[in-house]
């Protein structure tokens, strides 16, 4: 047994809040969509389709997809320091997927039927069914290697290597459903898949970070002289350099919005007179000063500060790019009149709330009973 | 097998909706679930201020972008041109909602525009979303016919349940050959201008080529590639003019 | 081949498709229609026995215009209705109310049967508490209270009002109930509250008060003042076909639309003049100015100068022009004797033949040939009327005008369509007059591609007459009393409805309180100007409804009659003026009525039944409705329809009779009758005074011999008894009324033109900085889609109004108001306020608000009650054109604000 010093409390904490949490929001959405079903949406054929459950899916995939590239950071890149976190990012790269899963289950009409109507009528073309058997691989790849490693079996760097290909092929196919969109211009292009790949790294990256900090209650004098290397020194410059990657991304984005006069990228003038989109970048580049200042970027709170406002900035940004991508009503006519308008009602906030409760509790779980704080080197 | 084909004369629509509201009745459509939509566009300024409209049904693209998005095959295309689908196999992702670069489709489970909501006024029997007193007696859940079972996305079908009847090597479905009304899509069948055309693409004798050819007919959003098989054609009307003034000037206008 | 899986056995087809072919083919021969059946089967079929589709023949009821219908049924289920084919005005086709139709049939919140109030308290807010009654009860408590009140002598407080009538089996039956009851308000109908100004327009010019007939088919020119005629004017549906038509056709039908607002029908025109509401007059009369002096007008028709000069000049006389331009010529003369001389002695010849050389002609002598008074109105109105005159009243350019006249003139055929739109007006009578003064000066009276007057169809005569059932008390002195409108009296002596005054006057006591009321296919207690005064006036009177839903006037019944919805009912349309030959149209159950309800001719009938005295007798003779459609149609026994109608039978198989072509055409200034194979027969002068321009000229007058007090009237002997002919026929002679004193008391016309079209500026009322324009929607013109969700969804499409109709406003208008889009808005009159959301749009005139009409109800059922916004009519003063009786809708005046 490892000389645990993790902050059991806080870790316990987070249990109950999260736990309690996902219970709130599940009853409530659930009484709700049985009442009600989909209608406890916002969402309208005449105006945004998919939602706010559009927007967590690819929010906790992109997470997903992120921890298993820091998860894969040693096996990929032979970055031996993040062994140490190989575990923990693992079991949070499941469980952001399984909270995805389930939130985009509740999203469809007939989630059950998807299980046999997909592989019994496979579609090639459909960048949505590539994108499923990609990221049932991950799940299944992702929950093999775990089970290899809970079981103190740390080979298999081949099994790492796939499921970081598998991995990137996901989550840019993910990318490719939205940027194969021609008729939706704001969405459309090649580059989606690379844009989607460098948020999953930037959302993997503050998630290893925060639970990382969190499971070691900030102090790294509490964690293992491995941890606290790689705590200390790779992983916040990996954080500060996939911020800046994206920071770059957004300026230009926003840029090429606001200047072409295409039809469809008006959503980005009236994106950037939002506060949300100031949020969204004081956070980003917030988080983003103290990553690129080496004193700042080693202290637990300022790590935490960092990875909080950019999972909420990036949240934001993944809000946008889906919603606004189907602001611009496509053959509405009168019954629209300038942009469509969206807020997402209760139960899609509930069920929001939900899988995030379900990430937190998840990994809060796994802290507890499944030893992820277990590493290569500590056979 | 024909290419059904359809043919809107802009220089005759009146902008009255009986294409709609026929097309809701024929078709069981919820409130504001129009299939067939007509969408009015105000441009300009006072007393120079321009009003223009257009009918737009499905475009029942011969490079239908709906149905390569979907995951299940659940839209499909048929062997005659027409753009369906299968009840039974859609899962509900509304992908071929995104997919539409045309608006035409419609997720059943929303918010009801008009309260109080007729799905509850008059509640369907088992899965299918409403019952209204006037059903019509076709259902057949594969096309996308009749009441809509919950959880799925609807369409334009060309009311199939109708043109599939039509006699083989039917070239000009019109209400013209009274033997053929029955089989004439409620929309083209109604229009009072006689704004509507419907028949074979494929054959380069059919009214519709006529007047494709004659009117210079153009079609929605070329860009996207998807070959709608609803042309539009025009004159010098005030009704005319098939450019679609898009978001951008929505949005001044606002 | 079975369209709709049913198998039918040979038998059964054969039986079918021999009907069909037994009566001409109604459009379902060939095997691939074996699924469906005709009228004979469907009533063979009974419902829910078989799961055959059967057609039934029926007239939409949501307008007026008469669309034959084909009504789908199946398993006794009504489920599609389309447009029927080979009918004169549907073709198969319909306007988009009327696929909305079974709706109507199977509206959930329909009176299930008969109804009493329990509850006595009446208001909005008060629930009725109905209790259902048995149908006798019903007619037994109508009767009884209405034989009491004619035993006190006091029938005339009983009033009978209906709106939308349909025809001798429901309008029909009216008049004789009040000339057998007793009282002289039964019938009022709703046309004080539709659009009588253009009716008396065309009585006071063409002898003839009903609406015109219009040859679209083959116009090459349509100028619209204010019609709605891609949303709302009748028939919607056979006129957008005509619109297909029009557009389409070589050489294209031009067309001008005079609109207050960016309406569809504007849109689509070629032009669109945009007028300052209540000013049409104006802009006819300098169309009519510019025509004149350019020498535009048709001469076949109009006549001409009699020395082929133009002597319209701006600003002048036609003497002082004549004068003058015969004095130019003298000093030609002078200049050039012998060329003058040839000049003055071949004028005269032209076209006239040498007899007219005899006789030296004044000059400026004007040779007037089918119209009377054009130099007069010329002297008095037109001459002053330019272009700039115009433009400075009605916000239209003069250029434009110009340019419309100059179309308009140049254009044959031509013609003028126009209704509400400049009726609605204080001024509404002469708007119209100098509106429709333009048909005459194009010669589009009774032309190809003009206006006509239509005529009525040969229906069969009823078993019984009521005449011979009015007894003692319904024909004594004391029963000549004033109507409750008091239209005919002195107020209102040329109006002949004036519906929207009842309450007004019941409140006042004058001429006297009504006691009890029906009411059939009307709701002025929502519909009329100052609605509000009708909540107070209906608490104190007996109220019986007979509309199958619950609306506004049904939540004051003390009785609910529910009738058949029309679906239901075996019912006569008599037609409207469309086409101008005569059509009559038959309504054919579709199914079994789906509740406790009664045809309406029916309730009627039982009601007459147990009156006290003679009437009774009358109504059992007539039995039922049933007997009256029969009766009727016995009359084309022996003038079969166009289409083979000559029977009862044969006509519920077709649903229509009607007998092409229309009878009468003008052609170059030359009036002929349809002989049998072309318009050959010639007419004489009293030919076309007798059948066709019913005024004292008979030519179209434009100055009015009505308008000036000229009547004919029977000529008395000094005894004071009428004098009478050889022949016993009574001797008629030219009298005078004090019609030109009552229209110079009323509007300030001198008495002197009284009879000419002319602008009078309009009274608008309200007291606002904005003209309140409250149009009808194509999706709900006659207010009858109000409780249909899919109807409320697609309302008002020109700017989005899909849960709720929008208040338009002109962007501009908006901004200095603090308005923004969507803004939930108040508007104000001196009547009060109701509130709207703003759209802004282009569409509307900066000095223009537009609210469409009949909407925010507060009953008809849960989908149309409390939706909003406030109704318009809640604002809109009740202020009457004093000659046509006509409510001035659009003559309303608001201010706004943001709420």
């Amino acid at each position: 047994m490892t000389t645990q010093t993790q902050a059991l409390g806080l870790v316990n904490t987070i249990m109950m809040a999260s736990g309690a949490a996902l219970l709130v929001s599940l009853a409530f959405a659930f009484t709700n969509l049985i009442s009600s079903g989909h209608a406890s949406f916002n969402t309208d054929s005449a105006g945004v389709t998919w939602g706010l459950l559009i927007v967590t899916y690819v929010f906790l995939s992109m997470a997903s997809t992120g921890l298993a590239m820091v998860a894969a950071m040693a096996a990929m890149f032979g970055a031996r320091q993040y062994a140490p976190l190989i575990k923990r990012c693992t079991w949070l790269s499941i469980v952001t997927l399984v909270a995805a899963f389930a939130t985009l289950a509740l999203e469809m009409g007939h989630p059950f039927r998807m299980l046999w109507a997909v592989p019994l009528n496979f579609q090639p073309a459909s960048a949505m069914v590539w994108m499923g058997i990609f990221y049932s691989i991950c799940l299944v790849l992702l929950a093999f290697k775990f089970t290899k490693m809970h079981g103190g079996n740390w080979s298999g760097e081949g099994l790492t290597k796939a499921g970081f290909v598998v991995e990137v092929l996901a989550l840019g196919t993910l990318g490719s459903a939205f940027g194969l969109m021609a008729m939706r211009p704001a969405w459309f292009g090649a580059e989606v898949p690379l844009l989607f790949l460098a948020c999953g790294a930037v959302i993997g990256v503050a998630f290893a970070v925060l639970i990382n900090q969190l499971t070691y209650g900030m102090d790294d004098k509490a964690m293992p002289e491995k941890v606290r290397s790689v705590m200390t020194g790779s992983l916040p410059k990996l954080f500060a350099a996939t911020l800046g990657i994206y920071l770059v991304s957004l300026l230009f984005r926003t840029v090429n919005g606001l200047w072409t006069n295409a039809e469809g990228f008006e959503v980005v003038g009236a994106m950037v007179t939002s506060p949300w989109f100031m949020i969204e970048v004081i956070a980003l580049v917030g988080a983003f000063v103290i990553m690129i200042n080496p004193a700042m970027r080693a202290v637990g709170t300022m790590q935490v500060v960092a990875a909080v406002a950019t999972i909420v900035a990036m949240f934001i940004g993944r809000y946008e790019f889906v919603i606004g991508g189907q602001l611009v009503p496509l053959f509405k006519g009168a019954w629209v009149q300038g942009l469509i308008s969206y807020t997402p009602s209760a139960t899609e906030w509930m069920i929001t709330l939900m899988a995030f409760s379900l990430v937190f509790a998840g990994w809060a779980l796994g802290e507890k009973m499944l030893n992820l704080a277990a590493a290569p080197d500590d056979k | 097998m024909a290419k059904w084909g359809m043919v809107i004369d802009l220089e005759k629509c009146t902008g009255c909706q009986a294409c709609t509201t026929a097309c809701q009745m024929e078709n069981n459509r919820l409130p504001g679930e129009s299939w067939q939509d007509v969408l009015f566009y105000t441009e300009g300024k006072y007393p120079n201020a321009q009003m223009k409209w257009i009918p737009r049904p499905c475009m029942q693209c011969e490079n239908p972008s709906c149905v390569t998005v979907c995951p299940t095959k659940a839209t499909y295309k048929t062997e005659d041109g027409v753009v369906l689908v299968d009840w039974n196999k859609c899962i509900g992702c509304k992908y071929c909602m995104i997919a539409c670069p045309y608006g035409v489709r419609f997720y059943t489970d929303e918010k009801p525009l008009i309260e109080p909501n007729v799905k509850d006024v008059f509640k369907g029997d088992g899965d299918l979303t409403w019952n209204p007193p006037y059903k019509g007696p076709q259902q057949d859940n594969t096309k996308g016919i009749g009441i809509q079972p919950s959880g799925v996305v609807s369409k334009c079908n060309f009311c199939y349940h109708k043109i599939s009847k039509a006699p083989k090597g039917t070239v000009n479905l019109s209400n013209d050959d009274p033997a053929l009304r029955e089989f004439v899509p409620a929309c083209v069948r109604t229009c009072a201008p006689t704004a509507r055309y419907f028949g074979d693409l494929d054959n380069p004798n059919s009214e519709v080529n006529r007047i494709i050819a004659a009117k210079k007919g153009t079609r929605l959003l070329e860009h996207t590639g998807n070959k709608p098989q609803v042309y539009y054609v025009t004159g010098a009307g005030a009704a005319g003019g098939t450019v679609i003034p898009g978001g951008r000037s929505s949005k001044d206008k606002a | 081949m079975n369209i709709l899986k049913l198998e039918v056995s040979r038998r059964r087809f054969l039986q079918a498709t021999g009907t069909v072919g037994a009566v001409g083919a109604v459009g379902l021969a060939g095997t691939k229609l074996a699924g469906f059946s005709t009228l004979s089967e469907a009533q063979a079929a009974a419902p829910g026995a078989s799961a055959e589709t059967v057609i039934t023949k029926n007239v939409c009821a949501q307008c007026p215009a008469r669309c034959g219908i084909d009504v789908y049924t199946t398993n006794g289920k009504v489920h599609a209705i389309y447009g029927s084919y080979d009918h004169p005005i549907s073709n198969g086709k319909l306007c988009p109310k009327g696929h909305l139709g079974t709706y109507l049939l199977y509206d959930p919140d329909r009176f299930k049967g008969p109804m009493k109030r329990t509850n006595p308290k009446k208001g909005r807010n008060e629930d009725p508490k109905f209790v259902p009654i048995s149908w006798d009860e019903a007619f037994k408590t109508v009767a009884d209270r209405l034989n009491v009140l004619r035993d006190k002598g006091e029938s005339h407080r009983f009033a009978f009002l209906f709106g939308r009538g349909w025809g001798p089996t429901d309008v029909g039956l009216y008049g004789p109930f009040g000339a057998m009851y007793g009282t002289p308000n039964a019938p009022i109908g709703h046309s004080s509250m539709c659009a009588d100004a253009s009716k008396l327009a065309r009585e006071a010019q063409e002898g003839f008060y009903d609406y015109h007939s219009y040859d679209y088919k083959n116009t090459n020119y349509l100028l619209n003042f204010g019609a709605s005629y891609l949303e709302a004017f009748r028939p919607y549906n056979y006129l957008m076909q005509m619109w297909g038509h029009m557009r389409t056709k070589s050489p294209q039908t031009r067309v001008t639309t005079v609109e207050v607002r960016l309406s569809t029908t504007a849109a689509a025109s070629d032009r669109a003049l945009f007028v300052k509401p209540g000013t049409d007059a104006a802009l006819a009369l300098a169309i009519a100015h510019v025509m004149l002096t350019e020498g535009l007008w048709n001469k076949n028709f109009v006549g001409d100068f009699a020395d082929g000069a133009n002597h319209f000049k701006v600003g002048m006389t036609v003497a002082a022009a004549a004068a003058e331009a015969a004095k130019a010529a003298k000093a030609a003369a002078a200049a050039a004797p012998a060329v003058a001389a040839t000049a003055a002695a071949a004028a005269p010849v032209k076209g006239k033949g040498a007899k007219t050389v005899v006789l030296p002609t004044p000059p400026g002598a004007f040779n007037e040939k089918w119209t009377l008074g054009l130099v007069e109105w010329w002297d008095t109105v037109v001459k002053s009327a330019t272009p700039k005159w115009a433009a400075d009243i009605t916000g239209v350019a003069a250029k434009d005008i110009v340019t419309v006249a100059r179309e308009f003139g140049t254009t044959r055929p031509a013609m003028v369509i126009q209704e509400r739109g400049p009726g609605s007006h204080s001024n509404g009578t002469y708007n119209c007059m100098a509106v429709n003064a333009l048909n005459a000066l194009v010669g589009a009276n009774f032309a190809e591609g003009g206006v006509m007057h239509h005529s009525g169809a040969p229906y069969g005569k009823l078993p019984v007459d009521y005449n011979e059932f009015k007894d003692d008390y319904a024909k004594s002195d004391d029963r000549k009393k004033p109507r409750i409108d008091l239209v005919k009296g002195p107020d209102l002596p040329l109006a002949k409805n004036g519906m929207q005054d009842i309450a007004k006057n019941h409140l006042a006591g004058k001429p006297y309180k009504l006691d009890t009321m029906l009411f059939n296919m009307t709701n002025p207690i929502f519909t009329a100007p100052d609605c509000k005064v009708w909540e107070e006036a209906l608490k104190d009177i007996f109220i019986i409804g007979t509309s199958p839903y619950p609306d506004e006037t049904n939540m004051y019944a003390d009785l609910v009659l529910p009738e058949h919805t029309y679906l239901e009912r075996l019912q006569v349309c008599a037609d409207q003026p469309i086409h101008g030959y005569p059509q009559a149209h038959l309504r054919t159950p579709a199914i079994k009525p789906l509740y406790d309800t009664r045809d309406f001719a029916d309730i009627i009938i039982e009601i007459g039944k147990r009156m006290k005295g003679p009437m009774a007798e009358y109504y059992k003779a007539l039995g039922n409705h049933e007997n009256l459609v029969r009766a009727l149609a016995k009359g084309f026994e022996a003038k079969p329809g166009s289409n083979g109608v000559n029977s009862f039978e044969s006509w519920k198989q077709k649903g229509v009779w009607f007998k092409t072509p229309y009878a009468f055409r003008q052609i170059r200034g030359e009036f002929f009758e349809w002989d049998g194979k072309a318009y050959a027969k010639p007419m004489t002068e009293a030919d076309v005074k007798y059948k066709l321009f019913k005024t004292i000229s008979g030519k179209f007058e434009f100055n009015s011999n009505l308008l000036r007090g000229n009547v004919m009237g029977k000529k008395k002997a000094p005894d004071g008894s009428y004098m009478k002919t050889a022949d016993g026929k009574d001797v008629m002679e030219l009298q005078k009324k004090d019609t030109d004193a009552f229209i110079n008391k009323k509007l300030g016309v001198t008495l002197e033109q009284t009879g000419f079209p002319q602008y009078i500026p309009a009274k608008y009322t309200g007291g606002g900085d904005l003209h309140f324009i409250t149009p009808k929607t194509a999706m709900n013109a006659e207010g009858r889609s109000a409780n249909i969700p899919h109807a409320i969804a697609l309302q008002q499409p020109s700017v989005g109004g899909r849960t709720t109709v929008y208040l338009e406003i002109n962007p501009q208008t908006a901004k200095a108001k603090g308005i923004r889009n969507n803004d939930k808005v108040r508007i104000k009159s001196a009547l009060g306020t109701i509130e709207a959301y703003a759209r802004l749009t282009e569409g509307a005139r900066p000095d223009t608000l537009v609210l469409p009409f009949a909407h925010g109800h507060w009953a008809q059922g849960r989908w149309a009650k409390g939706r909003g916004p406030g109704h318009s009519g809640e604002i809109t003063a009740n202020q009457s054109d004093p000659l046509s009786g006509l409510a001035s809708y659009y003559t309303g005046m608001v201010s706004i604000e943001k709420a």
